[in-house]
C-alpha cells in the first residue's frame, strides 16, 4: 500500500514539473509616462476639512496577452476600495466576467459611478458599513472610467479584458506573465487610454521571452 | 420661432459636444493643475458652461429680471482650488454672464467669490476663513453650482422677493403694501416694474464679505459668521467696496451629522439690511444699523443610495422704521432620485406666508403674497462632464391678478 502511495506522489509531481516547463513567460519592461500631479480637492463649500495632501499612485501599465485560450474557471472576485478620498488602486486590470467590490473605507459617503460604453453604472451613496459590499459584473471589454459624484477629483479605470493572461506592471514598469501556453499571439501593454503599445510573440514551451515597451 | 430655435441649438451643442469631447475634456482636467515646490503649492483650474433659457409668464418669478416671456442666459464659471501645504486653502470663483441672476444685461466679469482658509489641525475640528464666500446658513449652499443642483433655479425662500427694500424705508404700511403688492389687480407690468427693489429672505447662496469660522468635533458641526450685509441683501451690497463692516451681520449654525446618512442644523442670522441710501427716510437719532433681519432656520438633509431629501424652515423677521416689525415663514421640501446612471428626476415643493401687518386704519393685512410652488426637473448626464436639465415651475400666489403662473427652462452644463 506505501509502495503505491508512493509511485502515485512520485508520478504527480513529475507531471507537475513537465506542466511547468511546458509553460512560457514574458517579462521586460514597458516605459511608463510622467506621473501627475496631486489633486487638488474642492473644498468649496464644505464647512469641515481635513488636511489637504492626497497621496497619488505613481503610473503603472498592464501587459496582457491576446489569442485565443480555453475557457477556465470564473474569475475571481476583485476588490477596488476608496480609502483617503482615493481609489485604492486606481488601475485594475480583470477577465470579463470578474465581479468587482467597491468597498468604502473611508467616513464618509462615496457615490462611485461610470458612463463608460463598457460598464454605465450608479453605485449610489453607501456607508462604509454598507453590506453587501457594492458591486458589478464587468461582461464587456474595454475601459471603465470611475468617477465619484461626491468627490470629483477621484478617478480610477478598470480595464476589462478578454484574456486571462494579464499583470499589472511595478512602478518602474516591469512585469512578468508566467503561465503562459505556448503558441503565437499578440501581447499588448496598455499605457493610458490613448497609448496601447503592441507586439506579436512566438512563445516555445519552458522558454523566457523578453520584451521591452519603449 | 426664437425659443424654438434656441432650444434646438441647446439640444445640439449638448449632443454635439458630448462624446467626442469626453476623452479631451478628461486629459484637459489632468492638465489644469499645476504644482510647485514639490507638490507643497497646488493648483487648479476647472469650471463650467452653462447655456440657459427660459419661458415665463409674466412677471417673471423669482429673480428673473425679464418684462420679455423669453429668456437665454449663458454663463461661463472658473474656480480656481489652490493648496498651500496641508494647512492653508483658497478658492476663486469668476463668472461670465448677464448678472448674477439672470437677466437681460449685457455680459461682463466679475469675482462672486475668493477667500482664503486655514485649517491649523488635520481632523477639521477648526477652519478660519476669510474673503467673499457664500453663508453659512442652511444646506442649500452646499449644492447651489448649476452641476450639483437638480433644478435650475433656487428654492423659493432663496428668490422669493417680498416687499422689503433695502434702498428705502417705507413711512407707513400701506407704503410696504404698494412695494409687496398686495392689492389685488396690478398688472404685470406694474408688479415688475419694481421688482429690481425688492429682496428676498436670502439673496441665493449670499456671497457677502467677511470672516467665518467652523469645524467638527465628533458629530457636532459649527459655523459662525461676521460679514458686511445681511442675507436678504443683493449681490451689489457683498462687496466690501460698496458695504463696509461697519453693521455687520452674525450668523451660526450648529449641525449634528449622527451617519454620513442624516445632517440636521439651525441656523440663526441678525444684520442690518438697510442701505445708506435708505438713511434719509429715517427719523432724527434712528440709524439704517438699527434694523435688523432676523433668521432662524432649520434644515435637515437625508441621503441613500439613489434618493436625496432636503428640506429647510425659514422664520425671518424684519425691524422695519415706523413699523415695528413685520415676519414671514418659508420652507421647502426636495428629493432627487436617480432612476438610470444618467437620468434623475427632481422634485419640490416651497411655500411661503407672510403675517399680518395692520394698515393705517388700524386693519390686520398680510405684507406679502403667500405664495406656493411646484419644481419639477428632469436631467441627464451625457457624461461625466455634461448634463442637460429641464425644469417646470407651476406657481400660484394669492391676490395677483392671475393667480396661476408658469415657468419652462432648460439648461445645458458643460464641466471641465
Amino acid at each position: 500500500m506505501k509502495a503505491r502511495l508512493l509511485t502515485f506522489c512520485l508520478v504527480v509531481s513529475t507531471m507537475s514539473a513537465v506542466s511547468a516547463r511546458a509553460q512560457a513567460v514574458i517579462e521586460g519592461k514597458v516605459e511608463l509616462p510622467k506621473a501627475r500631479s496631486a489633486p487638488v480637492v474642492s473644498k468649496r463649500y464644505e464647512i469641515v476639512s481635513k488636511g489637504g495632501v492626497l497621496a497619488t499612485d505613481p503610473p503603472t501599465a498592464v501587459v496582457y496577452l491576446e489569442g485565443t485560450f480555453p475557457k477556465g474557471a470564473a474569475p475571481a472576485t476583485a476588490k477596488m476600495a476608496q480609502k483617503d478620498l482615493n481609489f485604492v488602486t486606481p488601475l485594475l486590470p480583470v477577465q470579463v466576467g470578474t465581479k468587482v467590490e467597491f468597498p468604502n473605507e473611508d467616513d464618509t459617503y462615496h457615490n462611485i459611478f461610470s458612463y463608460s460604453p463598457a460598464k454605465r453604472f450608479d453605485l449610489g451613496r453607501y456607508r462604509p458599513e454598507e453590506r453587501p459590499i457594492p458591486s458589478q459584473v464587468f461582461d464587456t471589454a474595454g475601459m471603465v472610467t470611475l468617477h465619484c459624484e461626491i468627490h470629483e477629483h477621484m478617478r480610477g479605470i478598470i480595464l476589462v479584458l478578454d484574456t486571462p493572461h494579464f499583470v499589472r506592471s511595478d512602478t518602474e514598469g516591469k512585469y512578468r506573465l508566467a503561465g503562459l501556453p505556448p503558441g503565437h499571439y499578440t501581447l499588448k501593454a496598455w499605457v493610458n487610454s490613448k497609448t496601447t503599445l503592441v507586439r506579436e510573440v512566438d512563445l516555445k514551451a519552458g522558454a523566457t521571452l523578453h520584451v521591452d515597451f519603449p | 420661432m426664437n425659443k424654438i430655435i434656441t432650444l434646438a441649438s441647446l439640444m445640439f451643442t449638448a449632443f454635439a459636444v458630448t462624446a467626442p469631447a469626453e476623452d479631451w475634456l478628461e486629459r484637459l482636467n489632468e492638465n489644469l493643475t499645476v504644482t510647485a515646490l514639490d507638490g507643497d503649492i497646488r493648483l487648479r483650474l476647472s469650471g463650467t458652461l452653462d447655456l440657459e433659457a427660459y419661458h415665463v409668464d409674466r412677471p417673471a418669478p423669482g429673480l428673473i429680471y425679464t418684462d420679455h416671456d423669453f429668456l437665454f442666459n449663458p454663463r461661463l464659471t472658473l474656480f480656481v482650488d489652490a493648496q498651500f501645504g496641508p494647512h492653508v486653502y483658497g478658492f476663486v470663483q469668476s463668472r461670465v454672464d448677464r448678472g448674477f441672476d439672470p437677466s437681460e444685461m449685457n455680459a461682463r466679469m466679475r469675482l462672486d467669490e475668493y477667500a482664503l482658509r486655514i485649517t491649523p489641525w488635520d481632523d477639521g475640528r477648526f477652519n478660519l476663513q476669510i474673503g467673499k464666500f457664500a453663508t453659512i446658513v442652511g444646506n442649500w449652499t452646499k449644492r447651489h453650482d448649476s452641476w450639483s443642483n437638480p433644478f435650475i433655479t433656487a428654492p423659493g425662500p432663496y428668490e422669493n422677493l417680498t416687499g422689503i427694500w433695502d434702498s428705502y424705508a417705507p413711512g407707513d404700511a400701506d407704503t410696504l403694501y404698494d412695494w409687496a403688492h398686495v392689492y389685488p389687480g396690478e398688472s404685470a407690468a406694474e408688479v415688475y416694474a419694481d421688482k429690481f427693489q425688492r429682496n428676498p429672505i436670502i439673496w441665493g447662496p449670499s456671497y457677502s464679505t467677511g470672516i467665518s469660522i467652523s469645524g467638527k468635533i465628533g458629530m457636532l458641526e459649527y459655523a459662525a459668521e461676521m460679514k458686511n450685509s445681511a442675507l436678504a441683501s443683493r449681490p451689489k451690497s457683498w462687496e466690501i467696496g460698496e458695504v463696509d463692516m461697519a453693521h455687520p451681520t452674525f450668523s451660526g449654525r450648529l449641525g449634528l451629522r449622527p451617519n454620513p446618512m442624516w445632517n440636521v442644523g439651525v441656523s440663526l442670522s441678525a444684520g442690518p439690511y438697510l442701505l445708506d441710501s435708505a438713511q434719509p427716510d429715517l427719523l432724527p437719532g434712528q440709524r439704517i444699523g438699527d434694523y435688523r433681519e432676523w433668521v432662524l432656520a432649520q434644515d435637515v438633509s437625508f441621503e441613500w443610495h439613489h434618493l436625496q431629501l432636503w428640506a429647510e424652515f425659514f422664520e425671518t423677521r424684519f425691524e422695519v422704521p415706523s413699523l415695528g416689525h413685520v415676519d414671514t415663514f418659508a420652507y421647502y421640501l426636495e428629493a432627487k432620485y436617480k432612476i438610470t446612471p444618467q437620468l434623475f428626476g427632481a422634485l419640490r415643493w416651497n411655500q411661503q406666508f407672510f403675517g399680518n401687518l395692520r394698515d393705517d386704519l388700524g386693519n390686520p393685512m398680510p405684507w406679502g403674497r403667500d405664495i406656493w410652488r411646484v419644481d419639477m426637473a428632469l436631467g441627464y448626464r451625457f457624461t461625466a462632464n455634461t448634463q442637460m436639465k429641464l425644469q417646470y415651475s407651476f406657481q400660484h400666489e394669492e391676490l395677483a391678478l392671475h393667480n396661476i403662473t408658469n415657468m419652462l427652462a432648460a439648461q445645458f452644463t458643460l464641466r471641465f
